[in-house]
């Protein structure tokens, strides 16, 4: 069926799938110091991460206007397409789908609007299993189905350099961002249909390197697979050469680094993943 | 006429008096230490483990010698404090054990008691090291099965010449106390207490005045201060350098003519003083000690004004320690300083036991934290070596679900507390402790209380020493230098991070320089400093 694809900033979907499979993306708000940024658009990831670390002020983020959405379906919708699939960054996280799912309310009907549980590719592999879905030829209902099997079988995870900025974002219950208190910790955490829970504490990036990739070789034979880090490619690199001999992975393994809106609630030199298991 | 066997009640006084003559030469067994470390004091420890054993018994009227017996385990059982302590109850249990049902001791009990002792001490040492307070039962029992006396008297006479005897033989048998030029710790407590006995039933003083001088460096002053008694108030410390022909003993006796709570420390040519003495008397000291030699140093003190200012210090921080519900798994700690005591807090631990280096926990003060845990799931991390057989012990005793995680340093056991998590199955969480702790390198920082040369390392009492991993590796002047010397050992800059946890000796401004001198040296490693408030060690550092 003619389905049009919206997603938001944070699914980072690389720019050429985003092109060959026309997904709008939305989007979200980068504020710093006062000066609000498009991300993805108004400030590159390099030059976020660069800043990040030496910020006075914590950046923050803002979701977009219910407008900025209304605009994307409008203009799906007018170029022919039958239905509009939104698929969002967890409403745990942010009030993104929220808002979009208010625009929607303009075009009854005609848009569906999904919050993915995830962030990153957590959100992007879903996307994809649409657009792939989509052009396969399937009807709506099956699309559908084939999301809601991707979510199921995703796991994002991720060995962060520090708990500072976790705590700072107010997204993450306090007892988990009190784990280790007063030592400086390196937290191992996995996301959870939008909830952030502690998988392990290391002290050193060694060791959370270490646990992180126990937990991905612990998930089985994968469908996806992408290596995320927080402007840190030397370790994504190094990350996915210790998974050179692994069995059971996807032929093709991206390197992505997360968006801005996302590395300012995880902070600099995180290095994580986002998988998709194998269907059984 | 000998007496032909003890009663219950003759026990107790043979207690009582193992017990006495253990506190008078506590000190010299406290001395007797392998490493010039202020390390898990034996002599202390025994004496803790002796005065739980006593404290069971103190008002008993048994009369019966077994029941005694069992009563005196029990109590040491409880009170039971570091290796030695742990080991020393092990003998009174098994000493119990061999009692059992006699209602009187002659010496054929008594040599079967000793038998029994040494089968059950060595059975709770999982790898036994000869030359220890083990060899020394061993060498006791056999002495007494093959003594023919009928006399209980002689045949603790025969106890206690095989006990000297294997105690000076310990040397032969383990070569670090060779090395280090002393006899086996435990081993001579051991004999103390059974010597104590027998000075008892030869009508001997238990607690003649001896005079003991102490190296200068380990000479304790704030302990001191717990025992002020009424009217003796001040404290003086004199420094001196003696003339010729200075005599110990006539020292001792004008200092006792003066005051209380003497002590009096060597090193290196120089003596130090140290009396309480009542407001009238306190030039006294100072005068006297004019006339033997050169003082270099007085320091005169009003202890209750002292007192006062260390009790106003001590609203110290509240500790959060984690809740625990039934169900979950909690974990107890040994911690020897409040910084440490804070930071295993905040990892998720629910009980502290205050103990460490200088003051091994007993048995009872495990048992007591496990009571306040509304859980069966238990978890202990001793996080010292001395500690690690009590922790055992204990568990041995509870009906609780425990699992001692074996950990030897504070950082192993930080280290194994990352792996914690109180949801999941106790078993597991232990096992999964218990591999973390050899994921990191541990060094610790102190000074030396005497010389020595020690795993081919050269030291000089006063000297700063570095331990890695629980071995001497360096000896230097300066704190800083022997930071530097120890990470070079420890190859650190093959390493990622450097926490220094800084002890009560050494101010956070002091401990921050050295932190930044060590920054300086080892760029590429991140270098993390905390409070840990522990006593003795001006830093324990964890290298991971």
């Amino acid at each position: 069926m003619n389905l049009g694809l919206v997603s938001d900033s944070p699914c980072d979907l690389p720019a050429d799938l985003i092109a060959r499979y026309q997904i709008e993306v939305v989007p979200a708000m980068l504020i710093i110091a006062g000066t609000s940024y498009r991300d993805g658009i108004d400030i590159t990831r390099e030059a976020f991460y660069a800043r990040l670390p030496a910020l006075k002020t914590p950046p923050t983020t803002a979701a977009p206007s219910p407008l900025d959405f209304a605009n994307r379906y409008r203009k799906l919708l007018a170029a022919g397409a039958e239905h509009v699939l939104a698929i969002f960054t967890a409403a745990r996280l942010t009030s993104i789908p929220a808002i979009a799912r208010q625009a929607a309310e303009e075009f009854p009907g005609q848009v569906t609007v999904l919050e993915s549980g995830s962030l990153s590719l957590g959100i992007g592999f879903q996307v994809l299993a649409a657009a792939e879905a989509r052009e396969a030829g399937q009807p709506l209902a099956e699309i559908l189905a084939t999301v809601r099997s991707t979510r199921s079988r995703l796991k994002v995870a991720a060995a962060l350099d520090t708990m500072d900025y976790l705590r700072r974002s107010g997204r993450v219950p306090a007892a988990i961002t009190a784990l280790g208190g007063l030592l400086n910790i390196r937290p191992v955490v996995e996301l959870r249909e939008g909830l952030i829970l502690p998988l392990a504490l290391a002290r050193t990036t060694q060791n959370a390197t270490r646990q992180l990739l126990h937990a991905l070789l612990g998930l089985g034979a994968l469908e996806r697979l992408t290596i995320l880090h927080t402007g840190a490619e030397a370790r994504a690199r190094g990350f996915l050469s210790l998974l050179a001999n692994a069995p059971g992975l996807p032929e093709q393994i991206g390197i992505v680094n997360v968006t801005t809106v996302i590395g300012t609630h995880v902070g600099p030199n995180g290095l994580g993943f986002a998988a998709v298991r194998s269907k059984a | 006429m000998p007496k032909a066997s003890f009663d219950g009640l003759a026990l107790k006084e043979l207690v009582e008096a193992g017990l006495a003559w253990l506190r008078t030469n506590q000190q010299t067994v406290n001395a007797l230490n392998v490493f010039p470390v202020p390390d898990g004091d034996t002599g202390t420890n025994m004496l803790l483990t002796m005065q739980s054993a006593y404290a069971e018994i103190a008002n008993s009227g048994q009369r019966n010698a077994g029941q005694m017996a069992a009563a005196v385990a029990q109590g040491a059982l409880m009170g039971a404090r570091g290796n030695s302590g742990v080991i020393l109850s092990q003998l009174w249990r098994g000493f119990a054990r061999g009692l059992h049902g006699h209602e009187t001791i002659d010496a054929a009990t008594l040599a079967h008691a000793f038998a029994e002792a040494r089968d059950t001490a060595y059975k709770g040492v999982v790898r036994p090291v000869e030359g220890t307070i083990l060899t020394v039962s061993k060498d006791i029992a056999a002495a007494a099965q093959t003594a023919t006396t009928d006399d209980p008297v002689e045949m603790l006479r025969i106890i206690v010449a095989a006990a000297d005897k294997s105690v000076e033989n310990t040397p032969e048998l383990l070569p670090i106390l060779k090395q280090a030029g002393v006899v086996d710790s435990g081993g001579k407590g051991l004999f103390f207490i059974l010597e104590g006995m027998l000075r008892q039933i030869d009508g001997q003083s238990l607690d003649a005045p001896l005079i003991s001088v102490q190296p200068l460096s380990a000479m304790n002053l704030e302990n001191a201060l717990e025992d002020v008694e009424a009217g003796q108030d001040w404290e003086v410390v004199v420094d001196f350098r003696p003339k010729n022909g200075f005599e110990l003993r006539s020292f001792y006796e004008q200092l006792e003519s003066m005051g209380t709570s003497i002590q009096v420390g060597e090193g290196e040519g120089m003596y130090r003083m140290h009396i309480h003495v009542p407001l009238e008397n306190r030039y006294k000291p100072i005068e006297y000690v004019m006339e033997l030699g050169t003082i270099t140093k007085v320091a005169i003190e009003n202890l209750l004004a002292q007192m006062d200012e260390l009790q106003a210090g001590t609203g110290a921080p509240t500790l959060e320690l984690t809740n625990v519900e039934a169900g979950q798994i909690a974990v107890v700690a040994v911690s020897p300083g409040t910084g440490l005591s804070r930071i295993f807090a905040s990892l998720g631990v629910s009980a502290l036991v205050a103990g460490g280096q200088t003051m091994n926990p007993s048995t009872k003060d495990f048992l007591d934290a496990f009571d306040n845990l509304p859980t069966d799931k238990i978890i202990i991390l001793p996080n010292n070596k001395n500690i690690i057989l009590a922790a055992n012990q204990a568990k041995g005793v509870t009906v609780k679900q425990v699992y001692v995680v074996p950990s030897k340093t504070i950082p192993q056991g930080l280290a194994a507390m990352l792996h914690f998590d109180p949801e999941s199955d106790v078993e597991k969480v232990a096992g999964k402790m218990s591999r973390a702790l050899d994921s990191i390198i541990t060094g610790e920082i102190t000074v030396a209380t005497r010389s020595v040369e020690i795993d081919g390392v050269t030291v000089r009492e006063g000297q700063v020493i570095g331990l890695l991993n629980g071995k001497l590796a360096v000896a230097a002047e300066t704190v800083e230098a022997a930071c530097l010397q120890l990470l070079e050992k420890a190859e650190a800059v093959t390493y990622e991070l450097i926490t220094l946890f800084y002890g009560s000796d050494l101010s956070p401004a002091e401990a921050n320089r050295i932190a930044d001198l060590l920054q300086k040296k080892y760029p590429e490693q991140e270098v993390e400093v905390q409070e840990g408030g522990q006593p003795h060690y001006q830093f324990i550092i964890s290298i991971e």
